[in-house]
């Protein structure tokens, strides 16, 4: 089999169509997305390392001046343009249908940074006193303030992640020029974090629920930017190397990787769970109804070890006995590669199935096997692949998810930096 | 952005009152919009209504049908849940309408957050569900028809389960066992049911972690253990297991259970030595290892490292040379944790 081959021209071409083109009506029902859309695109571009030469300043120009136009006049960012009536129209009364957002707040800073913008303009004083206004009594995060400032949206890691990112990207190493602002409340949020990890060692959406590879890179986000920021040597368990929490999720992270895909001669279904294995199981409990658990283990089999083909593509799930999928190839390695423990995947096994499975011949990765490509899996299959040394990719901070030159730009603004 | 208003709200009378604000994407102030959607006319025409009832706090009949519409076209759209939710309750709709409305939107975006999430909203209504509407588990199953590890269906179930205190109920562990049945490697009822078993009984303000309060070696394990429960609880994922070896979560819920009754996984040494036969021949000299549960040895490997790293480090072998080599750094990263004399993680 000839080595897989990374589509590096394809896949230019297909971000460029989609920063540079109308979006397919089928993307509507993402409209209120809009700035995470607009994230993948040129963070996409940034990556691919061709940002700069394939758009001319006057359009960066004109990207960066659509973000502030999503900029919220009571601080943070919209996540897209549709909730605005309009400064005239708007009162303290009716703002709350047109509210600054939290992940698309994070998204919209990062894309600045992306573009080169020195984040002059973003209300930043504003944006931090609205933050610790997004966080319940619990320590978790909502995701707008509603009618009546309730905290609206679930309770969930994403939140916390970006609100923690958010606080990252605009306090600052040092605070500088934020006396009397109040921070947010780092130690419960720290304390809801860590009781979203589950029995299996994954992290879940809030306590009791079931681990899942998306929550756990937030979970892990999260920590990482709030220790970024902390001036303590004491790290939280869940990034501690040696503590059972950290073994424990690291364990569950490695768990994640497969060579279930879910192809279409793997079941005859289009679910994506593995019903192949069910039915084993379905047999193998009419074998051994009425046994005693003793008799029916010494009924079974041995099971034959993995063969060298079924080893050739492993992707990622992000649960328990889930398919593959390319997304999660991203949700996994990232975290572990915040965890420092990358190495302890089998690298390959992702590249083939990123490259031979999921990768589009237009261009874009798809979700799963034959899928069409989209935005989000297309710039989480080249992510993942960036954390292995992909060739043609540039290196990528697994936290903000986007160029080390984004986070050197970030760096050396003097108010982050505290020379100011 | 110039909006022709021949849609079927401009030309609807009950609308004549309105004056639709467009969409202002900032093209007359220099801005290049990003990720720009080829919208149709409907949704392009919907959402500047929505923009002017909204503007004008209106709460609304007409305003209650327009969010359908703008549900149907974007059920993510973030602020138009929200402020539905604020008509319903500011016009006294019946709820039960609602959620029989919501049932068909659900059915229809199986993926979607922001349904669930509002369900929950109009849940969380004590005055009108003082308890659980009597249809509400067979609608969940009916969901768990067309996708049983629907994660946010769970999230939601489990919300249900503490907000009506119904770890106990017949049915929340006569559904989950009907799961099971059908599908043993349906994780998410796999945790479900140690929600149940093993999670926090009363709306703990810490978010739901049991014994949050105690020391931190302390947080997550029962301070009052059941063992009967315990027991129970462990002989049904052996007989789960039994059916299934290469399945992963029976092996994972035996090992919350023990942990949240602070018991050691050697419990388990012999049921998993049963899962790992060394053949030796009439010398006693191993002639072969005949495995029928990878997870057998994993859980092996894991009791070993406490009591004799030589034989942990023989089943972590057999995992990285044998029947797990996706995993062959890691496992490898195990016994060098195990040569290196480091403790061992054993949750």
């Amino acid at each position: 089999m000839p080595e897989a081959q990374f589509t590096k021209e394809r896949h230019i071409r297909y971000f460029l169509r989609c920063l540079k083109t109308f979006l397919p009506d089928l993307y509507t029902s993402n409209d209120s997305n809009r700035m995470l859309l607009a994230f993948f695109s040129l963070a996409g571009l940034d990556l691919l390392d061709v940002l700069e030469s394939k758009t001319t300043p006057e359009e960066r120009q004109g990207y960066i001046e659509w973000i502030y136009h999503c900029q919220v006049r009571s601080g943070g960012f919209r996540g897209f343009s549709g909730t605005d009536f309009g400064d005239e129209i708007r009162t303290r009364d009716n703002e709350a249908w047109d509210p600054a957002n939290v992940p698309s707040t994070f998204f919209a800073l990062v894309i600045l940074l992306i573009l080169g913008d020195d984040l002059s303009r973003v209300k930043r004083v504003e944006c931090l006193k609205w933050l610790p206004k997004m966080q319940r009594p619990d320590g978790s995060f909502g995701e707008v303030l509603g009618p009546g400032d309730n905290v609206e949206g679930g309770g969930d890691l994403r939140f916390c992640c970006f609100g923690a990112g958010t606080r990252y990207l605009l306090r600052g190493r040092s605070g500088a020029g934020l006396d009397g602002v109040e921070d947010i409340d780092v130690d419960k949020l720290v304390t809801f974090i860590e009781s979203c990890q589950a029995y299996d060692g994954g992290m879940a959406e809030g306590p009791f629920c079931e681990a899942h590879s998306g929550h756990t890179y937030c979970a892990i986000g999260a920590l990482t930017f709030l220790d970024r920021l902390s001036s303590g040597s004491e790290k939280v368990q869940l990034i501690s190397p040696g503590s059972e929490k950290y073994e424990s999720l690291v364990r569950w992270l490695v768990s994640r990787q497969t060579t279930e895909l879910g192809e279409e001669d793997d079941s005859e279904d289009d679910s994506d769970d593995g019903t192949s294995e069910a039915n084993i199981a379905q047999d193998l409990a009419e074998a051994v109804a009425g046994l005693s658990i003793d008799e029916s283990i010494v009924k079974l089999l041995a099971i034959p070890p993995p063969s060298e083909n079924s080893l050739h593509w492993a992707g990622f799930n992000g649960r328990c006995n889930k398919y593959a999928d390319t997304c999660y190839s991203f949700w996994n390695t990232a975290t572990l590669e915040m965890l420092g423990k990358l190495p302890l995947v089998d690298a390959a096994g992702n590249r083939q199935y990123l490259l031979e499975k999921t990768q589009h011949l237009v261009g874009g990765f798809g979700k799963g096997v034959g899928e069409p490509p989209d935005l989000l899996h297309s710039y989480f299959g080249m992510v993942s692949l960036a954390f292995q040394g992909e060739q043609g990719l540039n290196r990528i901070d697994p936290a903000l998810c986007a160029t080390h030159r984004t986070v050197q730009r970030l760096h050396a603004l003097p108010w982050w930096r505290g020379t100011e | 952005m110039i909006i022709t208003m021949e849609g079927k709200y401009a030309s609807d009378p009950e609308w004549a009152s309105i004056q639709p604000i467009p969409l202002n994407d900032g093209s007359e102030t220099g801005a290049m919009p990003l990720a720009t959607i080829a919208y149709s006319d409907e949704y392009i025409e919907g959402t500047s209504y929505l923009r002017a009832v909204m503007a004008a706090n209106e709460m609304s009949e007409r305003a209650l049908k327009l969010t359908e519409d703008i549900i149907s076209m974007n059920p993510a759209h973030y602020t138009v849940w929200i402020y539905r939710a604020r008509i319903i309750f500011a016009l006294e709709k019946d709820l039960l309408e609602e959620l029989n409305w919501l049932n068909g939107v659900s059915l229809k975006y199986l993926k979607n957050y922001q349904i669930w999430h509002h369900r929950q909203v109009i849940m969380s209504s004590r005055d009108h569900f003082p308890t659980i509407p009597p249809k509400e588990m067979d609608f969940l199953m009916e969901m768990f028809a067309q996708d049983s590890k629907n994660y946010h269906v769970w999230t939601y179930r489990h919300w249900l389960v503490r907000h009506f205190e119904l770890w106990d109920s017949p049915r929340e562990i006569a559904d989950i066992n009907s799961l099971l049945n059908s599908d043993v490697r349906n994780n998410s009822a796999w945790n479900h049911r140690y929600m149940l078993r093993f999670g926090p009984r009363s709306d703990q303000p810490d978010g739901g972690l049991v014994n949050a309060n105690g020391p931190p070696s302390e947080k997550g394990r029962l301070a009052v253990v059941d063992e009967d429960l315990v027991d129970e609880e462990l002989e049904y994922a052996q007989m789960k297991i039994v059916t299934a070896p290469e399945n992963r979560s029976p092996w994972s819920y035996a090992r919350g259970v023990l942990r949240a009754a602070s018991r050691p996984l050697s419990e388990w040494t012999d049921f998993a030595r049963k899962f790992v036969v060394d053949n030796r021949d009439e010398d006693g000299k191993l002639v072969n290892v005949e495995v029928k549960s990878s997870h057998a040895v994993e859980w092996l490997a894991d009791v070993y490292a406490q009591s004799g790293p030589d034989e942990a480090v023989r089943m972590l072998n057999l995992l990285k040379e044998k029947y797990d080599p996706i995993r062959k750094n890691y496992w490898a990263y195990r016994i060098g944790q195990i040569l290196n004399g480091e403790v061992p993680a054993t949750a």
